[in-house]
């Protein structure tokens, strides 16, 4: 994000905050990539991160004289769109049939320099149990601490670092890596 | 697995060579969308702000509610009044002492049923604040609450026209006391007055 951008979004979260709507698509604009990217590698349905990420915005309309600054706005947005990702999970008992046995998923890639594997590894993250994938998502992906994914997960930060060691587990051995 | 495993674990992690660990972080941080979603974020937002209004519409078909009931005591009274300086219909032309302005046709109404000081006092204070509601109500909803007033009106009218006739009608006496009763009722939840002051027979 630029000087200019970052001056911007300061202005339009400052107008929002005051019920301006249009600026609160500006920040939409400036954020629905990664809020979007997020929910669709948590849910790995494009319908349902669509929804998720309409929620999350609606969700960080209400909420947005809890913002205080502490954290980017990007953040923050994330950490939204978690909570309403795991809510709508919740709600929904469809998570349950997307937990299939590794054997079954796609054969290996041969590699995951290229953007053909980064293609094998977004399929292969989609393939993991919700846990290890949440997890993966936020550390790997985001970069975000354990503290942090645990934190935006309600887990605890052992639970998120056993989950990641899950997922690199799954991970390597759906795409034939050794670690 | 214990706490130190899962340190192990994590500690086990070369972040600048594991390969998958360097595969994560070079995916795309946003993925645009197939399509705009802020038409539909912008109508649940929309939503939002109507809910309050809403539930300010509520407030004011409660208050409405009230006055619509607070003018069928007064309407009531007027039209009754008009009735029986007209027509000199057949029902008691003194009214009680405690009737005081709603003149009820205290015939009519049964000896036992009276409107007290107090009842008149807080209708006083009810109506200096309905005014100033209904100034304030949008013009849809204000029609709604007058084409309501016109309908209560005539339905009382039509009460004391018929204890007119049958000034000894318990049925109609118990009706228009009711009337009294859900009026104060609605009265209290309004403006928080105690029903206290509505006694069994003794309004």
């Amino acid at each position: 994000m630029t000087m200019e951008t970052a001056s911007d979004e300061s202005a339009w979260i400052e107008r929002a905050q005051k019920s301006d709507s249009s600026a609160f698509e500006s920040l939409y604009r400036l954020h629905v990539d990664r809020v979007y990217a997020l929910c669709l590698r948590m849910t790995g349905n494009t319908a349902e991160a669509e929804d998720c990420t309409q929620e999350a915005f609606i969700q960080a309309w209400s909420k947005l004289d809890r913002f205080r600054g502490d954290s980017s706005f990007g953040t923050w947005m994330h950490r939204v769109a978690v909570n309403t990702v795991l809510g709508r999970m919740r709600k929904s008992n469809r998570e349950r049939d997307r937990i299939h046995a590794v054997s079954d998923v796609a054969p290996p890639a041969e590699s995951i320099g290229d953007s053909g594997g980064l293609r094998d590894l977004e399929n292969a993250m989609n393939e993991l149990p919700s846990g290890a994938r949440h997890v993966f998502v936020l550390h790997a992906v985001y970069g975000y601490s354990h503290e942090e994914t645990s934190d935006m997960l309600g887990i605890a930060s052992g639970t998120s670092k056993a989950q990641l060691h899950r997922a690199r587990r799954l991970l390597a051995q759906q795409l034939n890596l050794s670690l | 697995m214990n706490r130190d495993d899962q340190n192990d674990i994590d500690n086990q992690i070369d972040y600048e060579r594991d390969p998958l660990m360097l595969a994560a972080r070079q995916l795309p941080q946003g993925i645009a969308p197939g399509r705009d979603l802020w038409p539909g974020i912008a109508a649940g937002i929309e939503e939002q702000r109507e809910a309050p209004s809403r539930r300010g519409a509520g407030w004011n078909r409660l208050f409405a509610q009230a006055a619509a009931v607070l003018l069928l005591i007064g309407g009531s009274s007027g039209v009754t009044w008009l009735a029986m300086k007209q027509d000199a219909p057949a029902v008691a032309t003194e009214p009680s002492a405690e009737v005081l302005k709603f003149q009820p046709v205290a015939g009519s109404f049964g000896s036992q049923y009276h409107l007290g000081a107090e009842f008149v006092e807080a209708r006083n204070s009810l109506e200096a604040r309905l005014d100033e509601e209904l100034k304030r109500l949008s013009p849809e909803t204000r029609a709604e609450v007058e084409a309501n007033l016109n309908t209560i009106r005539a339905a009382i009218v039509e009460i004391n026209l018929a204890l007119a006739n049958e000034p000894d009608n318990a049925l109609l006496q118990q009706l228009l006391m009711n009337a009294y009763r859900d009026e104060l009722a609605v009265m209290s939840r309004v403006d928080g007055m105690a029903s206290s002051v509505m006694r069994r027979n003794d309004i």
